[in-house]
């Protein structure tokens, strides 16, 4: 018993580093252009393709998959914000119209994909197949390679929101744009970063899970999840979005044991709802009634 | 435009609706409208809350909640659908002053989120338990019964028409009772709500007692189109009542445009209906081409479809289009007066905020 809860903490851990990549890029996106990004799950989708055509037809190694699925889903989230959410900006409704531009990006991108990859799952070889075993305990080293790049990009995401002139420009900008902009600082571009960002740490998040549970096209659905997980971290908080995935790898991984997956998703949708009832910025986050005031 | 001449608009617009599948005898076409009918009361109805300052995202819930409940009600209880239908509203209705009671306590982001997740749990539950009819969902929902006529004759539904006819008869009712609200005292505390809380709270708006109300409404309007739904496809599944329903719920009001509560969404639901189904000459394509139109819409027409249309003649159109093109716009916007700050002491709801003129 005991040695399956710790093999179900590391399930949980490396499941729940993802999300936490996946909401601190969501993260970004929310809380720096104001967009509430429903194509983010085609992101990561498109990172862990990447990573498959990289290595499958290509053949070439996992070391160079990862970084061309991060650079293309970058650009992609760059085009993506140029094209269709730079118009938007700056206008009356542009909370709403962003949501539903994401919709029509999330169309597009979605169809395209089904296009080029077909609805068939995909597997990819997974880097290293070992399994070792410490004191009795069975851990897949794939998984320990997870979380460990996961703790790896994180540090460095942190790094540069915390110590580089771009990172507080941008976070100058979501406190408040205007004052921002008197201090000198060009709105529109960290806009353009912060989705940057936020696409290619999605793309990352999938370049890094396709080894593990393999390609396919309902990835894109993980999208709405990391939309609840943020939620209850807390908009913007970048301490909130390791709480929220964490929480969530750990629901995921010991409640599809012990409850069943659907039970168990049901209940943690209800915990969640409960603690933005009485928390509405969720467990970190700050007040948000006046964000989405439409 | 003068009260009269709506009117007479208005009565012509139900006349033609109304002789629609009498010209269209293609059981495909009548379908179609069907669904952009339903599509767009759904609209309406989020709408109106929008309007009110909460942007639902549990339409789709609602919608599926109406649905599953007249559906195990005929199935399971045995019920008649006539009997079935203000049963499973009134249920749906009790639900949503439960739901409603707790989720309307916030505004903003923190209505909108839980929201969505309302939306999450409904298909969830659907889902996951057996009662409901697992993922498969529930199957051979009756048609509702024949009226019996004083001819002798009966009213049967099994055609597409009878049940065109049926839906816009609810549409009717759904239509006359939005109206009647927004001109009503209700209406104007919402829209005062929708432009500022804190204003509608000075001038003696209980915030928690008309959100709730309006959300109850909207929530039972969404079931009644949820009813129907069960009972013409006869077969329903978790999956359609899902939180994209709600995004699209959301896609035909805008796009449509919510400065005007009954014709943009009409306009919004037919084109996002239609379109989808006309493209599928091109099959594959059909989504990304429907997708960006919807981008290309929303950067061309901020306002919706008939926030654009509104008082506007050609030559001002095609001028405003040019400008677009050539960015003049864009550099407006981008000084600091246009910015998201600024917005938050203005309505930020459609300009064309004229109501009453619709109502005529």
């Amino acid at each position: 018993m005991g040695r399956t809860l710790v093999q179900l903490f590391i399930d949980g851990l490396s499941m729940g580093l993802v999300y936490v990549l996946m909401s601190s890029g969501f993260n970004l996106v929310i809380a720096v252009p104001n967009i509430i990004f429903i194509a983010f799950g085609e992101f990561y989708m498109l990172g862990a393709f990447v990573v498959w055509y990289v290595q499958v037809p290509a053949g070439l190694s996992y070391f160079i998959a990862v970084p061309a699925a991060v650079i293309i889903t970058a650009i992609l989230g760059g085009l993506s914000y140029l094209l269709v959410f730079r118009p938007l900006q700056f206008r009356r409704n542009q909370f709403l119209t962003n949501i539903i531009a994401g919709v029509g990006l999330m169309l597009i991108l979605g169809q395209a994909a089904l296009m080029m990859f077909g609805t068939e799952a995909r597997g990819v070889p997974s880097l290293v197949s070992k399994v070792c075993e410490v004191l009795g305990v069975r851990i897949s080293l794939e998984k320990v390679v997870v979380i460990l790049l996961s703790v790896v990009v994180l540090a460095a995401l942190h790094f540069v929101l915390r110590r580089t002139r771009t990172g507080r420009a941008m976070r100058a900008v979501s406190f408040r744009p205007d004052v921002a902009a008197l201090q000198g600082v060009n709105a529109d571009r960290m806009f353009l970063v912060a989705m940057i960002l936020g696409c290619a740490l999605a793309g990352f998040a999938g370049a890094v899970m396709a080894p593990i549970f393999g390609v396919d096209l309902g990835m894109a659905e993980n999208g709405f999840l990391v939309m609840l997980v943020v939620m209850l971290g807390g908009i913007g908080s970048m301490p909130g979005a390791i709480l929220g995935g964490l929480v969530f790898g750990m629901t995921l991984s010991y409640g599809q044991y012990f409850i069943g997956s659907g039970e168990s998703q049901i209940l943690f949708f209800a915990v969640i709802l409960a603690i933005l009832l009485f928390k509405p910025g969720g467990i970190l986050g700050k007040n948000i009634e006046e964000i989405g005031h439409v | 435009m003068s009260r009269r001449w709506k009117l007479w608009a208005a009565t012509a617009f139900f006349l033609i609706v109304a002789a629609l599948p009498q010209l269209v005898r293609s059981p495909y076409y009548v379908h179609l409208m069907i669904l952009i009918m339903m599509n767009s009361v759904l609209a309406m109805t989020f709408v109106m809350l929008l309007r009110a300052g909460l942007l639902n995202m549990s339409m789709a819930a609602f919608w599926g909640i109406g649905a599953y409940t007249s559906a195990m009600l005929t199935l399971k209880g045995g019920l008649s659908f006539w009997w079935s239908l203000p049963a499973s509203v009134t249920i749906s209705a009790v639900i949503a002053l439960v739901v409603g009671a707790i989720l309307v306590r916030n505004s903003g982001l923190g209505f909108i989120i839980p929201s969505l997740i309302f939306a999450f749990i409904v298909p969830l539950v659907f889902g996951t338990f057996r009662v409901f009819g697992g993922h498969v969902g529930l199957i051979r929902v009756p048609a509702p019964d024949s009226i019996p006529l004083p001819g002798g004759s009966a009213l049967m539904f099994g055609s597409e028409a009878s049940y065109y006819y049926l839906l816009l008869a609810f549409a009717v009712i759904v239509v006359v009772v939005l109206l009647a609200l927004y001109r009503s005292w209700v209406g104007r505390a919402w829209r005062a709500m929708g432009l500022s809380n804190d204003l509608a709270q000075s001038v003696g708006i209980n915030l928690f007692r008309y959100r709730l109300l309006g959300f109850v409404i909207v929530s039972a309007m969404a079931a009644l189109m949820g009813v129907f739904f069960a009972h013409y496809s006869t077969n329903i599944q978790p999956g359609s009542y899902g939180p994209f329903k709600a995004i699209y719920i959301q896609m035909y009001a805008i796009l449509g445009g919510i400065g005007s509560p009954v014709i943009g969404p009409i306009i919004g639901a037919g084109i996002l209906t239609v379109i989808p189904e006309a493209l599928r000459v091109v099959k594959n394509f059909e989504p990304m081409v429907t997708g960006a139109l919807i981008v290309l819409i929303l950067i061309f027409l901020p306002q919706g479809i008939t926030g654009f249309l509104d008082g506007r003649s050609a030559r001002q159109t095609s001028a405003y289009l040019f400008g677009l093109l050539r960015g003049h716009q864009r550099e407006k916007a981008y000084s600091l007066r246009g910015d998201r700050q600024a917005l938050e002491g203005e309505g930020k709801l459609g300009e064309s905020d004229d109501v009453e003129s619709e109502a005529g």
